[in-house]
């Protein structure tokens, strides 16, 4: 997809929503890729030790989910800043669904701000957070 | 409020560095979010790292030496991070980090006081680019 010009953006804009389901596998495949390979985030019985309910997708899989979600849209490098909040676990083996919207532009830089949400099927806010995208 | 020394604030407590990087760990991680952008996934003179690559380098070490153990609870969980992206992370790269602790503060909520020790993660390359500065938000509990 081409990502929209600058001037093609309006503030309120959403950005395409994703919803993504995450299998125990992609959550253990995060896991391994990123050098946080820990029990909580692999398997269930590790993670009920910790006193999890089971295992858990790390935070940073959040972060990184966002950040595609982002460059899917402003394509890829677009993203200079992401900042987030962890409110909730993320559970495996469910839907989570990431929505984006425009809250700001800044004409100087040619890059604008944004509102992000990770909601679980059942609509409670998971990690928010906001971030920069630059934009041509 | 916590009160920390403000000489733990600021100063680097960790320097490590990573690497070299290899196109098979990006791919890797790369593909594990589900990225299929060819910069991203296919082996080249184009590939980097993901944005978020970053994250798998961090310092050996959570806090400083001399850190006060009585802000840290018995309870701890990653509250969130906040990332500036720099230069990306490419295929040979060495990646050096120093850890320096940015911040500590308190909020109260339902279950009682929480304490949030906010560690900086700068990173560089081998030929002193920055490369990322993350600042990892972690959450305590008594």
């Amino acid at each position: 997809m081409t990502p929209p010009r600058f001037d093609a953006v309006e503030e309120g804009d959403d950005l395409a929503p994703w919803d993504r389901f995450l299998a125990k596998d992609d959550v253990r495949a995060y896991a391994h890729a990123s050098g946080s390979a820990f029990p909580r985030f692999t398997d269930d019985a590790g993670a009920r030790k910790e006193g999890l309910p089971g295992m858990i997708a790390p935070g940073n899989m959040s972060v990184g989910l966002f950040a595609a979600m982002l460059e899917r849209w402003g394509g890829p490098g677009s993203v200079s800043r992401l900042g987030t909040t962890f409110r909730g676990l993320v559970l495996p083996d469910r839907t989570v669904r990431l929505r984006a919207v425009v809250t700001q532009k800044n004409e100087r830089t040619r890059s604008v701000e944004v509102d992000l949400w990770m909601e679980s099927d059942d609509g409670e806010r998971l990690v928010i957070g906001t971030a920069t995208v630059n934009l041509a | 409020m916590s009160q920390v020394d403000p000489k733990h604030l600021g100063r680097v407590f960790d320097e490590a560095e990573f690497g070299p990087v290899s196109a098979d760990e990006i791919v890797a991680y790369s593909r594990s979010l589900g990225e299929t952008a060819p910069c991203y996934v296919e082996p080249g003179p184009e590939l980097r790292g993901h944005p978020t690559y970053c994250v798998r380098f961090r310092s050996r070490k959570g806090f400083p030496d001399d850190f006060p153990t009585h802000l840290l609870g018995r309870m701890s969980f990653d509250a969130g991070k906040d990332i500036e992206f720099g230069t990306p992370i490419r295929p040979g790269d060495m990646v050096r980090v120093t850890s320096s602790v940015h911040e500590v503060y308190e909020k109260t909520g339902r279950t009682g006081t929480m304490t949030f020790v906010v560690v900086r993660f700068a990173m560089t390359n081998q030929r002193g680019d920055h490369l990322a500065t993350i600042d990892n938000r972690m959450m305590f509990r008594p």
